[in-house]
Parts: C-alpha cells; structure tokens; sequence
C-alpha cells in the first residue's frame, strides 16, 4: 500500500518552495526555485521536482500558501502563510511562542498558540524596509553578492548608523556613507542593526515571547540573526528549514 | 423566489433602496435650488445642521460628495485637482477630494456641489475640516463659521458646555446677519423632533442586526446612513427609515439574513474604502462573513427632544465618537463586539483620518483583552485608491478568518 503523503507549495514573491511529507510530518523531498513572472509556472515546476525526488505522482491534494496562494492552478486549497508558517514552525520547535519570518517582500512577527495555530499578527506595511529586498538594493550599492552581506557585516566591531527605514532614502545614506569614507564592513552592520531594529519593533506588537523563531530566506544570514537577537533580547533559533517552514504548513493541512 | 435565492449572489439587495436613491436625488435638488436662491451652507457631518435647517437654509455635506467621489472610482483624479494646486499627499482624500472638485467642478462627478454662501465646520469630527473649509472659501468666497467643540476626555467639565453653548449662539447670529433672518424656536423644535425620530428609527434598524442572521451588512448600513447624516431634520426622510426598518424587520421575520451563509460576525472600525465597498465586502460575503456592526455608523445617535434644545445640542454633538478620547473608543468597540455577538474585529487605518485612526494599534490589543476575540489592523484609504493594496488586506484578513475558523 502506497504511504499517504502531505504536499505543500508556498509561493512566494521571491522564490516558491514545494515539500512532500509523509504521515509522521517528515520532509521526504523538497524544491525551491526563483517564482520568476508566472507563480503558476513556478509552482508547476516545484511540483514536478518534488513528485520526481519522492519517485512517485501522487494524488494527495495540494496547499498552497503565499503571496502567489490564489494563482496557481494545481492547488486543491489555499490557505495564509501566517497559519502555515505557524503549523510548520510549531511542528519543528513544538515550545515556539513567536515567528518571525523575512521574506523577500514581506515580513511577519507571528503569536503561536495551542496546535501551532496563529493568535496575533503584524506584517510590515506597505514598503520594503525589513524585507529581503531591502538587504538586495544594499547589497547592490555596496558592490558584493547578497550572501557576502551577512559574513561582510560579521567582520564590523564598529557598525555605522543607518538612521533611514525607507530602502530608497537609506540607499542615497549607504552612497553617502561609503563616499565619506565608512568601511564596507560597517555599513554592512549598519544595515543589518537597521533592518534588525525595525522587525524588532514590529514583533514587540504581537509581544515577545521565547522560545523566538527565525524563517523565511533572511533568516539564514547570520548577521541578521544576530542583531535582531540583540534588538529583542531573546535567543533566536532558525530551523535547517528555514525556507520550508510555509511550504511544510501547508503540507501538515494538505495530509490532515 | 426563495427557492432560486440559493442560486443567486450571495449578498441581498435591500429593496428598499429604490427609495434612497430618489431620497438623495431630493436631496441634490433641494440643495440647487438653495444655491440659487442664495441660501446654501455647506456643513461638516457633525455639524449641528438643525440650526441652520430650522434658519430656512439648504445645505450640502462634502464629506457625502466625496464619498461619492471614492465610490465612482475617481478619487485619484479629483484629489490629483487639489494635488496640483499645492497640496500634499498625505492631506485627508475627503479634504483633497472636497477642495479639487470646487476648484473643477466640471471635470468632477455630478459637476461638484452647488456653490455655497456659507461654509459651517465643525471640528468634533476632526480639525482638518477647517483648514478644508477655509481653503473652499479663498475658492468661493463663503465665509466660514467654526463650531469649536474640545476633545471630551471623561466627564464634560461646565465650563467647557457654556463654551460650546456660546459657539452655538454665535453661529445663530453669524447666520442671521448673513442671511437677515432670526431663529424661531418653534422652528427648531420642529427640525429637531424631526432629527430625533429619524436617528430613533435608524438606530432600532442599527440595533436589529444583533440578531442572526444580521439582516444588514456594512455596505448596507453605510449606504442607507446618507440620510441620516446629510438630511436629518427633513421630515420626508422619515418615510425611508419606515420603510429600511419594515424591511428588516421583515428580514428577521422570515430568518433571511443580508448575506446568504452567514458564518462569521465581525466588526467593522472606521470609514469604509469606497471606491470598493461592493467588492470587498460582497467578496466576504461569499465566504460567510458579515458584518452585523461597525463604529462610523453607529455615530449619528441620541435625541435632540427636550426643553432645552441647545442644551441637548451640546450633549450630542460634543460627544461624537471621534470627539473622545481613547479609552471610550475601546469601550464602544467591546461593547458593540459583545452586544452583537461577534466573533472579531476589523479595523481599517485610513491614512487620510488621522483621526479615525489614531491609536488603533493599542486600541486593537486591548479591545482583543477586553473581549477575547481577535482583530486585525489593515492600511489603506477611503477615496485615494493608490493607497488600498488589495492582496495584502486581503492576507491579513484571510489570515483573521483562518484564527476564527
């Protein structure tokens, strides 16, 4: 008899992730790739991928979650990616009280209650300072590869002050800081301790309350980590799966 | 045809409806033909309008014009009028709105508002409305008379009700030596008992929706308040609130509810995107979700009747819900949440109405303490479109549904 199997996809603005999981909530495949111009053909191509690595098509019925939820057409049912990243965080870390998840244009501080699921909320508002996207342009004007930000930003033990939450205007304060002289290495910090201060200060609406959980493609640069776990004194951990955690929601509700 | 409503959308129209649209087209009418006869005030929507009513004066109310602006999805537009004549983007959409049709009546919605000769603000429901008003004058050249009526906190000190008491004996000299004409107190008795049942009759319709199915919605409500809002005082409005609260009263009968699958209640807080009213309340009505109350609706009430007609005048219009401070605001929303057994909350932060929206971050936490059910907070505007992102609210209220369900 064929193993009942759970699927996820979880588009996203920047990127759609698709996991397969068994009965017991184990990953056993999983795919990211860039979403690109159509969700759709993005969610498709996860589909195939994941179904390709598990060795068999499955008739299991699909959820999607993210920005992109409601444009795919292989989803059986769409469901938020705040209840979703909840049930995939408190699947991994059962204690978790808070998620914090950045994504390339959007991030949530998310309150977990009884069975993983969601009581409180905030996303940023409407602009792109405390995304992904925001380390990206930073990344840009500073001349490195946006995985080179992090590590850049470790070496500081001087970080400048990026006062600008606004992407743009910050931009114009990064040009400016490098034009007076300001090593790369501490604007880098500057940069993170900006971004990290301005989730920090979203988070604390839903309230702080540990065990913290980082997620979303952000949480795997170790700066960020780091300097939001000093903006909210807590210890911060970040699941392997870090980019999965919307994706395995929606697969825990696919198998239910 | 019960048995092909099933079938059919899953919101209700209201058949009373007919009636409020000819209604608002007396309204339009009367207030042209006031114009001409040189005889309009434009009022703020909290402005005590029995007084110039019971003067003999037609009146036209901006704020209605540009919601009706919002509503035909020209916002952008005409507050890019005002935009163009120096003003910024972050000014309220109604003022910008208000201020860029009187500048361009013809290039906006039902040629503008008809021209007026006086403009009344008053500042209980914000203190941008002056400012607004003043601007309308170096339009038009109608002077402005400001009712000032302070911020309650708690209790209204005495001194603070003479105050607003002489506000309203200045504005009726102000309005008899502009227009040459006295205040008779018959008059006003008549107006204001007029005012006092049309607000009675509204509020039992407001007060029904505690039942389930709620026989209105929010689009309903915030549709059929437009007389209650820019005629009250008429005696012929008197007939449609007859006819809204026989209907619902029909509704309740009957066990039909304004939606189709009623599921979920929530509360509505603030003034309503207009330029998608339909859309976006009819689209949760597809999912179950109604909204059986809200707190700009519910903000034309109390009675006018007694001996002492400014007395009362004080008392109503001081007390506005956006007159007083926070710790009100969370009283009515809790209250309106357990009265009308709702399941959450909804508050839209209008960027146009600091206002409105001022405080509802902490406000949204402690009425969740208070009653224990969940709310959300979602950004946008009431008639500057460019500022209503659709697929974030929708996430965030999709996300709200999720906690409910």
């Amino acid at each position: 008899m064929r193993e009942k199997v759970g699927i996820g996809i979880d588009v996203g603005s920047t990127t759609t992730k698709g996991v397969v999981i068994n009965s017991a909530g184990q990953i056993l495949a999983s795919s990211i790739r860039p979403t690109g111009a159509s969700a759709n053909d993005a969610a498709k191509a996860v589909l195939d991928e994941i179904e390709e690595a598990h060795g068999e098509a499955t008739e299991q019925p699909v959820v999607s979650t993210g920005y992109g939820r409601k444009l795919i057409s292989i989803a059986d049912r769409e469901v938020t990616e705040i209840t979703c990243h909840s049930l995939g965080v408190h699947h991994i870390f059962p204690d978790v009280q808070l998620v914090i998840d950045v994504g390339g244009q959007d991030s949530k501080a998310i309150r977990v209650g009884s069975e993983g699921r969601p009581t409180d909320f905030e996303l940023n508002d409407k602009c792109s300072a405390g995304t992904g996207r925001f380390l990206e342009v930073m990344a840009r004007v500073l001349d490195v590869p946006i995985e080179g930000l992090g590590p850049l930003a470790l070496q500081s033990q001087n970080p400048c002050s990026i006062s600008s939450t606004c992407t743009v205007f910050a931009e114009s304060e990064v040009i400016s800081q490098i034009s007076s002289g300001e090593s790369p290495e501490d604007i880098a910090a500057g940069i993170h301790q900006s971004m990290a201060g301005k989730i920090a200060s979203m988070s604390k609406r839903v309230g702080i309350a540990a065990p913290v959980v980082a997620t979303g493609g952000v949480a795997l640069n170790q700066a960020f980590v780091e300097y939001l776990g000093k903006s909210l004194g807590e210890d911060i951990s970040v699941p392997q799966e870090a980019q999965f955690t919307g994706a395995l929601g929606a697969a825990l509700l696919s198998i239910q | 045809m019960a048995s092909n409503e099933s079938k059919e959308r899953a919101y209700r129209k209201l058949e009373s409806s007919s009636l409020l649209q000819q209604t608002m087209f007396r309204y339009m009418l009367e207030a042209q033909a006031a114009s001409e006869e040189g005889k309009l005030a434009w009022v703020t929507s909290g402005f005590p309008v029995e007084i110039p009513l019971a003067m003999n004066l037609g009146v036209s109310y901006p704020e209605q014009y540009t919601a009706v602006v919002g509503s035909q999805k020209v916002g952008p537009e005409v507050c890019g009028f005002a935009e163009e004549l120096g003003y910024s983007q972050e000014l309220c959409s109604y003022a910008r709105a208000g201020i860029g049709s009187t500048d361009r009546p013809d290039d906006s919605p039902l040629g503008g508002l008809p021209e007026p000769q006086v403009l009344l603000a008053c500042n209980n429901i914000c203190g941008t409305v002056l400012r607004w008003y003043e601007a309308v004058s170096k339009l038009t050249g109608a002077p402005v008379f400001l009712l000032d009526t302070p911020p309650v906190q708690r209790r209204q000190p005495s001194h603070h009700r003479e105050y607003v008491r002489t506000g309203l004996e200045e504005l009726i000299d102000f309005l008899g030596e502009e227009f040459d004409t006295s205040l008779e107190e018959d008059k006003l008795q008549e107006v204001a008992s007029n005012s006092t049942k049309a607000i009675d009759l509204w509020t039992k319709s407001l007060e029904a929706c505690k039942h389930k199915p709620s026989p209105l919605n929010c689009a309903d409500r915030f549709l059929a308040m437009a007389p209650v809002v820019s005629m009250r005082g008429k005696e012929h409005i008197l007939e449609y609130y007859e006819a809204l609260l026989n209907e619902v009263e029909g509704r309740i009968q009957q066990g039909m509810g304004a939606i189709r699958d009623e599921k979920i209640r929530l509360l509505w807080d603030n003034i309503p995107p207009w330029f998608s009213i339909y859309k976006f309340f009819n689209g949760l009505a597809k999912r179950g979700v109604v909204f059986p109350a809200d707190t700009y609706t519910h903000a034309w009430t109390g009675s006018l009747e007694g001996e002492d007609i400014l007395n009362r005048m004080v008392d109503i219009y001081s007390n506005v819900y956006l007159n007083r401070g926070l710790r009100a605001k969370v009283d009515k929303m809790a209250g309106l949440i357990e009265e009308y057994h709702l399941d959450g909350f909804v508050m839209f932060s209008v960027r146009s109405c600091k206002r409105y929206s001022l405080g509802q971050l902490v406000s949204k936490d402690l009425v969740t303490e208070r009653t224990g059910v969940p709310g959300v907070v979602i950004e946008g505007d009431m008639v500057d479109s460019r500022l209503f992102n659709e697929a974030q609210i929708e996430t965030r209220i999709d996300a709200l549904i999720e906690m409910i369900e």
